[in-house]
């Protein structure tokens, strides 16, 4: 690969429902300063800010970013592609050091929903103003949409989401960053009464606020640091109406064409033919059970008539791939960070830096990136050599 | 981690902005097409020949204008949905259906509210539902020209 | 940035103009933002001679509070051509979106892209939405705006160099003046949104319904993007140096330097500001004249601002952009170029809260 780049520091404060004690500027100088030293480099080094915040209205303070990430004197832009923020905010910092403006940059995304005492309300304004608000759609129903279709397209039951949501409450246990991880048991998801059928309330995560970063550095500067390599970055963006995802031949709603391709794409550049087979780890953005099983069949680590049968076997900590080892969205969900959590995560299971959450053997990953209803998906490959 | 001597400070903040959404030529005749005539409309995309449901002006895919309307339904087929079972700030009381239907004619589907069978066992509705019956869209009879003019009731095959 | 940075063996790739389009309306009840924004990219790509099949990668600027939909970018990134593409959004002003799409040129990751900002003043209330970005501790409460940070800057000003309404008036006529003659201008009446003394009632922008795009790519064409530079300010308004504006100051040096040319060989400028007072101010900022001869730099400085600036039409996040795509078009356009060379532009854009961030690109044309 042209120019490889690496993950050489990463920061990330912990994740819980309000940081009543801090304001946003010393939440993200914690996952900043953290990433620089874990990075052992200057913020004099680095040659480029990227922010990364989503809808303001969670915040409650528009452009929360301006006074809290950008530094004087440092070049900075903020992104903003809803759930994929983190993400695409990395994969900006990447083409700025290819193009060769920056030898190293620095992302930093915050989350301040826990200003929000009404964030339903603000993720329902995300819908079209025009043909869908009156229909009183919510994030939670789109969710619910799809995998009514799962249900019905592949034969998924009730019970498989209520598993795979115990599942990884079990795996978020050992989370570090998590500051009151959950626990519950299937039966439990199961009599925790139903927001929209078939998603039940202990699958929704909690809210979540907190602040991660990452330092990007050219090889050239990377020296003999620990680093987790940029194997494949990839990005697309789909349409929105949902409707218009039914019938057409690029795939239907629960195809998740974006990611579908996004993957294929990130595969083709990173020389992976056998997704099963080459990666250790897979950390999705996949804040719902049905949105996991999307993912997994547009990663292509099953087929679609053998998804039943490798969910089951993620359930069981049975796949050949370690699947959301830190726990995924679903314990935590900080909506402007946790695409970058995602890669994050990644990064520090190949860097041997995942503490109590840590796998043997990590060397090569895929994270997930998904922003709007799996609008705009991201693939980012990394690994612990230099491609 | 909380500074035990006092609480930390909080200041309550409203966000309260009125906008105008400008609807267009295209939505605003599709919501005419509801109130006046009780028919639901889509264009169709010159490129691929699809009928998009609602109305656009343009189809994003092949990017192009769409500017020829066709008539669609008022049958049509159900083909996801779901029963909202808990009450969401600013949204009606549970339980409720919303689902997307393809009508006849059309090759995208439209959201609304599904009605028409029994909600009060959330997982005898969803059988019933996941079976994707047909469904037919209903017309109030004081109509605004607004989405919820119509709504979708399960039509009953057994008969 | 500069080409000190260049640390790969291979050239980089220079990002090449191919069109662009630029409109500025008020409250057409005919067309939705996102019939605004597909009519927008569509005429960019006709202005380019191409088609979106060509575009793989699509570079926005937009602001969820000015379009009034949370993840505003679901809805109107299809519109912009996005569909199957490697899209991504900024909120920042548009000519950051320009810089970052070129940078995916450069990097060998795009052959064509879409680069396009928009903002529809007549849907929301821009000022009323800019308080809330305000600290909601020491600012909001005193009802502050982006109006306020404008008023601060020429009160500034004014305690330097006097009330000077002479050379406002005569730099509010040549703006208009100006304005009058682009046809990219909003012609029709606007709102009129308050302003904050010292900041006359007429020096305010032509609030507008903005929707502007441009094309670019790897393959040459008559112009050329050859310097870039960012910079940010200090972040709280009171440490600022409202004059010096060095952000504004060090993000047009850095490119500067970035293309190896000095402020000399720039023939057309194109200044962002919200007001008539903040273009005047910039320019003075940039080292364009001295200190105090701002207002009297518009009026006569035929380098500077031909498109009319703010007058012509402004609603953040796109005036980076179209000021970017005003100077191309100058570029292009023989008939309209400034007596002398007209070989190299250099265009700025503001970001938010008076400008904390700046962006700067330097256009040549062969």
């Amino acid at each position: 690969m042209k120019n490889p780049v690496a993950i050489v520091g990463v920061g990330q404060t912990k994740y819980r429902r309000k940081h009543s004690d801090k304001n946003t500027e010393e939440l993200v100088r914690d996952a900043a300063m953290a990433a620089l030293m874990d990075a052992d480099i200057g913020l004099d080094q680095i040659g480029l800010i990227i922010g990364g915040v989503a809808p303001d209205s969670l915040a409650g303070i528009s452009n929360i970013d301006m006074s809290s990430i950008a530094r004087p004197g440092i070049p900075y832009f903020r992104v903003n592609t809803g759930g994929a923020t983190g993400s695409s905010a990395l994969l900006a910092g990447l083409s700025w050091i290819a193009a060769g403006r920056a030898k190293a940059v620095l992302i930093v995304a915050v989350e301040r929903m826990g200003h929000a005492t009404s964030a339903p309300i603000v993720f329902n304004s995300i819908f079209d103003p025009i043909y869908e608000k009156d229909i009183s759609m919510s994030t939670i129903s789109m969710v619910a949409l799809r995998a009514t279709m799962l249900m019905q397209n592949y034969g998924f039951s009730q019970e498989h989401w209520a598993q795979l949501a115990a599942r990884n409450s079990a795996t978020s246990m050992k989370n570090e960053t998590l500051e009151n991880p959950r626990f519950f048991t299937a039966d439990q998801v199961k009599d925790s009464g139903v927001l929209a059928w078939p998603i039940h309330r202990l699958e929704a995560c909690p809210t979540s606020e907190g602040a991660c970063a990452v330092v990007l550095a050219h090889e050239s500067i990377v020296g003999d640091r620990n680093a987790a390599w940029i194997h494949a970055a990839r990005g697309l963006s789909d349409t929105y109406a949902i409707g218009d995802r039914f019938h057409r031949p690029e795939g239907s709603l629960v195809n998740l064409l974006t990611l579908d391709l996004s993957a294929k794409a990130a595969y083709k550049d990173a020389g992976i033919t056998d997704p099963l087979g080459q990666l250790d780890l897979v950390e999705m953005q996949a804040p719902f059970a049905s949105s996991e099983v999307m993912a997994y069949m547009a990663l292509g680590l099953c087929k679609p008539e053998d998804s039943i049968a490798f969910t089951e076997r993620a359930i069981e900590n049975r796949a050949s791939i370690a699947v959301q080892p830190s726990g995924g969205p679903q314990a935590a969900n900080p909506v402007s960070a946790t695409a970058l959590i995602r890669i994050t995560e990644a990064a520090l299971q190949i860097r041997g830096k995942a503490g109590e959450r840590q796998l043997d053997g990590i060397r090569r990953t895929i994270s997930t990136g998904q922003g709007g209803a799996t609008q705009f998906s991201t693939a980012v490959i990394l690994g612990a050599d230099k491609p | 981690m909380d500074n035990q001597q006092s609480e930390p400070l909080t200041i309550a903040g409203n966000w309260n902005f009125d906008y105008r959404y400008f609807a267009g030529d295209t939505a605003t005749r599709f919501f005419k097409e509801l109130k006046d005539n009780r028919r639901i409309m889509g264009t169709k995309n010159p490129t691929s020949g699809t009928i998009m449901v609602p109305a656009r002006s343009f189809s994003d895919a092949d990017y192009v204008p769409t500017t020829e309307w066709v008539e669609v339904g008022p049958g049509g087929k159900l083909e996801v949905f779901s029963i909202i079972g808990a009450k969401f700030p600013g949204l009606p009381d549970p339980p409720f259906a919303i689902g997307y239907v393809t009508l006849d004619g059309a090759d995208t589907a439209v959201l609304n509210y599904v009605s028409g069978i029994d909600l009060s066992d959330l997982d005898a509705a969803a059988e019933v539902l996941l079976k994707q019956p047909r469904v037919k869209a209903i017309f109030k009879d004081m109509r605004e020209g607004r989405i919820t003019d119509f709504h979708f009731e399960v039509v009953d095959d057994a008969e | 940035m500069g080409k000190d940075n260049q640390n790969n063996a291979d050239a980089t790739n220079s990002a090449y103009i191919y069109g662009a389009a630029v409109s500025a309306s008020w409250a057409d009840a005919s067309l939705s933002l996102t019939d605004l924004i597909f009519e927008g990219v569509t005429a960019a790509l006709k202005d380019a001679g191409m088609s979106i099949s060509a575009a793989d990668s699509i570079v926005l600027s937009a602001h969820d509070l000015i379009d009034g939909r949370s993840l505003s970018s679901m809805v109107t990134a299809p519109a912009a051509g996005a569909y199957l593409r490697d899209e991504i959004r900024l909120s920042e002003d548009g000519l950051a979106a320009m810089s970052l799409a070129a940078a995916r040129v450069e990097a060998g990751e795009s052959e064509v892209s879409v680069v396009a900002a928009w903002g529809r003043a007549s849907e929301g209330d821009f000022l009323a939405t800019s308080r809330v970005a305000m600290d909601p501790f020491t600012q909001q409460p005193l009802g502050m705006s982006e109006m306020d940070i404008s008023a601060f800057r020429l009160s500034r000003w004014m305690t330097k160099h006097g009330v000077a309404t002479p050379a406002r008036a005569a730099a509010l006529q040549a703006q208009k003046k100006r304005a009058k003659t682009n046809p990219n201008a909003l012609s029709a009446q606007s709102v009129a949104h308050p302003v904050s003394f010292p900041v006359h009632a007429d020096e305010g922008p032509k609030w507008a319904d903005v929707v502007v795009a441009v094309i670019i790519g790897k393959k040459p064409s008559g112009v050329r993007v050859t310097g870039v530079g960012h910079s940010t300010d200090m972040t709280q308004v009171g440490d600022r140096d409202l004059l010096a504006m060095p952000a504004l100051r060090d993000a047009a040096k850095s490119a500067l330097s970035d293309a190896d040319l000095d402020l000399k060989d720039i023939s057309i400028f194109e200044v962002d500001g919200m007001t008539l007072s903040d273009e005047a101010i910039a320019i003075e900022a940039l080292g364009l004249c001295s200190a105090g001869e701002g207002f009297k730099s518009v009026s006569q400085d035929s380098r500077i601002n031909l498109s009319g600036g703010s007058q012509a039409g402004w609603c953040y996040p796109a005036m980076g952009l179209v000021r970017l795509s005003e100077a191309y078009l100058r570029m292009r356009d023989k008939s309209k170029e400034p007596t002398g060379e007209r070989k190299f532009a250099l265009v700025t854009g503001q970001g938010a809260g008076g400008g904390q961030t700046s962006t700067a690109i330097i256009l040549e044309a062969k």
